[in-house]
């Protein structure tokens, strides 16, 4: 087999992952299915994680030794672009970056990886914390006798959660823990955001929490998992951004005013194109980065590589989707129609580890860097 | 003869490169202006030797005849380089539409003249009233026996004052039902009583452009290629191959490196607002280079491109021009001044780099015209 031939099969493999990804979200209801979660207040559905898991796709990035598919964040990046296309409220970049991503670099002995794999569980991870002033903070969370105190904050996919990836202070260095959702001295506060989800802040106080690694292992872990999940959030809001263009389309293709197209007029035909081209460049630029990764073990450069994928995912959804109220006039202000479902999920989304213009300076430092290395 | 096609990507492009960095004389490197023939005579000679003057054309007319994955790593080799494409209209244009359209006779007579330029060509294309508008064209050309007998004007003519021949579309059936009817191809010397060139003074201050006035000036009737009436199906058939050419990210890419340097020497980085200006274009850059690959991974694979690689184009000049008004920024007072900046031991013309990112903008198509051809054919606008 040719070198050529490798690739175009590896490619083969992608698209029928995304097939199936699609398919398994179409039937689901798509966009409309969010739309009732958040009406419904559920957050989102533990039927529907199953039925990913099912399908395999919490697998993707584990190695097939450690019952995964090995497909590599490539194939992570595919089922995130499905996640954001029809806006799917369920933590699937969260699990597959944060919790899979620490859990399979430090414990991929442990029976949590296969129940996450299967679906049984969502375990988020809290590791940042906040500050006096409102903002992010050093970690002051203590881990001591087996016991957590202290707190953490902005935690995704807390609803619905069975325990938590706790990162805390070991007394000797970082440790990561596990505590259990109805745990001693544990108090959940939810933070309602845009898009109908929540983040969540957690208190501990002598929480009992099971030890699965310390040392400098956590935080390497911690920094590989941040970037696996940077880059696939990025990749979400490609698949966000792809579908909330080709709603607006669909929209200025078919509302008439002056007894035409609103979509026949040059002004409105340029703006379109101009988010066609940026929705393209986010693609073509994210999908490099999800494959550079693949490739890539130094963590500094993977962190760099993320830092470019999300800059450039984040500068295009906000762009698009508020355009895209733009473009749809009026009726774009309303609750009724699609495209603010979607504005709303890239605000959370952007805002979430970090938006373009965080990962421009992350970026340029990492450059700098390596620069001065040289 | 070699089949270069034969050798893998990566065997190729070395070989290339190894040709241009032993080869090419260094004072031509990245040459800021378009060269005069006399300029390059010494390259070309080199070129003509090695057989490589004209890497797409087939090897039978005595080109490389490299397919299309090949030939983008031709090109890229010789931007990475800075080697100038020289006087490359013969090759990239007429060659190519003698090949396709045009009799044996003619192949006989013009290609060995193109690949040896002992013709220089020029492109008679656009004329004051048909820019963006081409089939609007007005230059008109009547049988008179043997001949054609030509009237009119051609502007924007790029070195028609250092050409010997150009090659035009003109009108040949005013009464045609449609403007992209009656229009013909055809081949004519320069130098006659009937061709006056005047050239165009440019905001850079460089007379790349001229403009050619056409007073019952006169070529053979053989010099007609291909059939009557039939030039504007045959100049769009040669356009696809540019449309990914002229959307290369090289020229942006050169910048970027040149701002870079300049931006460094003067240190306009310790400004966070410049540093964030710095990276969204260095973004841009990368992200376009992303977009590129995937059309020539298209190319490569023998597929033919559509109308939505006028994107590259679209991102890649906007995002030049960008990076160009950077460097004037980080120059400060030095913004206005003409003619290389010293920052520490390079030098870096500012305001050269600006005015060669202006017209990119306008020429190949102006970007207005390319969202107009995607936003109907692409995105499937109405109207």
């Amino acid at each position: 087999m040719t070198q050529i031939d490798m690739i175009s099969s590896d490619q083969e493999d992608l698209r029928l992952l995304r097939e199936s990804a699609r398919t398994l979200f179409d039937r689901a209801g798509g966009s409309g299915r969010a739309r009732k979660l958040r009406d419904a207040g559920d957050g989102w559905s533990v039927e529907m994680v199953r039925e990913l898991a099912e399908a395999g796709i919490f697998g993707v990035t584990v190695s097939e030794e450690q019952g995964g598919l090995g497909m590599g964040l490539a194939a992570a990046g595919v089922i995130a672009e499905e996640v954001g296309r029809v806006i799917a409220p369920e933590p699937v970049v969260a699990t597959l970056g944060l919790t899979l991503g620490l859990l399979r670099r430090l414990r991929p002995d442990h029976p949590k990886l296969e129940q996450l794999i299967g679906g049984e569980t969502v375990l988020p991870v809290a590791w940042l914390e906040r500050g006096q002033n409102g903002g992010p903070a050093e970690a002051s969370c203590r881990y001591a006798d087996g016991k957590l105190t202290g707190s953490k904050a902005w935690v995704v996919g807390a609803t619905g959660a069975h325990g938590f990836l706790v990162v805390a202070e070991g007394g000797g260095g970082p440790v990561l823990v596990l505590a259990e959702t109805g745990a001693n001295g544990l108090a959940v506060e939810m933070h309602r955001q845009a898009d109908g989800s929540a983040l969540a802040e957690l208190s501990f106080s002598g929480t009992p929490a099971e030890m699965l690694a310390e040392d400098v292992a956590v935080i390497e872990a911690l920094a590989g998992a941040v970037s696996d999940a940077t880059a696939l959030a990025a990749a979400e809001l490609v698949g966000l951004s792809d579908r909330a263009l080709d709603i607006t389309l669909d929209y200025i293709k078919t509302r008439e005013q002056f007894d035409k197209p609103i979509g026949s007029f040059q002004v409105i035909q340029h703006r379109a194109v101009d988010l066609h081209v940026m929705r393209e460049v986010a693609q073509a630029g994210v999908r490099e980065v999800l494959a550079q990764m693949d490739c890539e073990t130094d963590p500094k450069i993977r962190a760099r590589l993320a830092s470019r994928a999300k800059a450039r995912a984040v500068t295009t959804a906000k762009k698009i989707t508020r355009d895209g109220i733009q473009l749809h006039g009026a009726v774009g202000y309303t609750d009724e129609f699609d495209i603010g479902l979607y504005l709303n999920r890239a605000l959370v989304l952007s805002a979430w580890l970090g938006d373009d213009a965080y990962h421009r300076r992350i970026w340029f430092d990492a450059r700098e860097e390596e620069e001065a290395a040289k | 003869m070699t089949d270069w096609n034969t050798l893998s990507d990566a065997e190729f492009r070395k070989e290339v490169r190894q040709f241009f960095e032993t080869e090419y004389p260094e004072e031509l490197r990245h040459l800021p202006h378009r060269p005069k023939f006399a300029e390059i005579k010494h390259w070309h000679r080199k070129l003509h030797v090695k057989g490589w003057v004209a890497p797409a054309w087939p090897a039978e007319f005595g080109g490389m005849g490299l397919n299309a994955g090949k030939l983008l790593i031709f090109y890229e080799e010789q931007q990475r380089w800075g080697v100038n494409r020289g006087r490359d209209m013969g090759v990239q244009m007429v060659g190519p539409l003698i090949i396709k359209f045009g009799t044996q006779k003619q192949k006989n007579y013009w290609l060995p003249r193109i690949l040896s330029c002992a013709d220089i060509w020029c492109q008679g294309y656009s004329e004051s009233g048909a820019g963006s508008d081409l089939a609007n064209l007005r230059t008109r050309a009547e049988v008179e026996g043997d001949d054609f007998v030509i009237n009119g004007q051609k502007i924007w003519t790029t070195m028609a004052h250092d050409a010997t021949h150009i090659f035009m579309l003109v009108r040949t059936d005013p009464n045609a039902p449609k403007k992209q009817q009656g229009i013909s191809f055809l081949l004519a010397p320069m130098d006659q009583p009937g061709v006056d060139v005047r050239t165009i003074a440019t905001l850079s201050g460089e007379t790349e452009f001229c403009e050619v006035f056409f007073d019952n000036a006169r070529t053979l009737r053989e010099n007609l290629v291909g059939e009557l009436n039939e030039g504007w199906t045959m100049a769009k058939a040669l356009l696809s191959f540019e449309r990914i050419f002229i959307g290369s990210p090289s020229l942006a890419q050169n910048a970027l490196g040149q701002l870079e340097t300049f931006a460094r020497g003067r240190g306009a980085f310790e400004d966070p607002l410049f540093r964030d200006r710095f990276s969204q274009a260095a973004l841009d850059v990368e992200d376009h280079a992303a977009l590129y690959a995937r059309f020539a991974d298209q190319l490569k694979r023998g597929e033919t491109l559509g109308a939505d690689v006028s994107m590259l184009k679209i991102w890649v000049t906007e995002c030049f021009q960008r990076i160009t008004e950077l460097m004037i920024e980080a120059a400060g007072p030095d913004g206005g001044t003409v003619g290389p900046l010293q920052v520490g031991n390079v030098s870096v013309d500012v305001l050269a780099s600006f005015y060669k990112a202006r017209p990119t903008t306008i020429y190949g198509g102006s970007n207005e015209i390319q969202r107009n051809i995607l936003s109907k054919a692409v995105l499937g606008l109405p109207g």
